[in-house]
């Protein structure tokens, strides 16, 4: 069974890599290159599996899954801007694959128990997200 | 690390359910209003999921100008404002069902695929079409 918590953190960024041209970093990420930034209002969504305990009912207390989420994500994460003030993006591209896969290894150790992480889903708008279900 | 990328695009086209191979009241009775002669329109929204590893130096699972130049000119130009029974030659034969456009969707970009992503690139995974806020069909390719 996979249940699955939505949260929301505003922040800025810039798509640009410090290993390509002036040039190529236009040609990737267009827009998205602008070197004074931009911002999303990110949604992610975080699911877990499990089976339910039999006396709670539950797979895991969403009271400590959003506690979790507020405190390794949203507090690191919300009204940032990601390349400056957020772990790795001073040397990673803070594209949506990247964050998602930075919120999982924030929150994977914390999930214990019955219950374990299944995904990290990541939607930086409407019509973009990117899910990353761990490993390679 | 392999992460599953989605994007969503939409287009508006019109339709009309009717089977040659069913009597006028079958028709009716299979299609109810989606039957009407005169065919009705939609805005269709389509999702595209693709598998992929995240490259190092860009952080990106794929190249969403490639992406969206697919699915403009294998979905969009093609479909965009059009009517799907009279102007897109498979839905001459085949009833234009949100099943049936899902997947000639699918078959299109798998077809165009290789040539925009070749050597390996991003894998399609899933497509899925909204005809409505309610009527929405998925090929999975997982």
């Amino acid at each position: 069974m996979v249940i699955s918590k939505k949260v929301e953190f505003s922040a800025s960024h810039i798509c640009r890599s410090p290993r390509l041209s002036d040039a190529e970093n236009e040609r990737t990420f267009g827009a998205a290159a602008n070197p004074l930034g931009h911002g999303h209002n990110y949604v992610v969504e975080v699911a877990i599996e499990g089976e339910p305990d039999p006396v709670t009912g539950m797979i895991l207390d969403l009271k400590r899954l959003k506690n979790i989420l507020e405190e390794k994500v949203l507090s690191v994460y919300d009204h940032r801007l990601l390349n400056r003030e957020v772990e790795p993006f001073d040397r990673v591209v803070p594209t949506v694959e990247n964050i998602a896969i930075d919120i999982w290894r924030r929150i994977d150790p914390h999930i214990q128990g019955r219950a374990k992480l299944y995904s990290v889903r990541v939607h930086e708008t409407v019509e973009l997200s990117v899910e990353y279900r761990g490993g390679k | 690390m392999t992460v599953r990328l989605t994007r969503k695009y939409g287009f508006a086209a019109s339709h009309r359910l009717h089977s040659r191979a069913l009597s006028d009241e079958e028709n009716r009775r299979t299609y109810g209003k989606c039957n009407n002669p005169h065919g009705h329109g939609h805005n269709y929204e389509v999702e595209i999921t693709v598998r992929g590893q995240v490259d190092r130096v860009t952080g990106r699972a794929i190249d969403l100008g490639r992406l969206d130049r697919i699915a403009e000119e294998q979905i969009l130009k093609p479909l965009r404002y059009r009517n799907l029974n009279e102007e897109v030659p498979v839905f001459h034969e085949v009833v234009p069902t949100t099943e049936n456009l899902a997947a000639e969707l699918d078959r299109r970009l798998r077809s165009a695929w290789p040539e925009v992503f070749p050597d390996g690139g991003p894998v399609l995974e899933k497509l899925r079409i909204w005809e409505t806020e309610r009527n929405i069909c998925e090929i999975d390719h997982a």
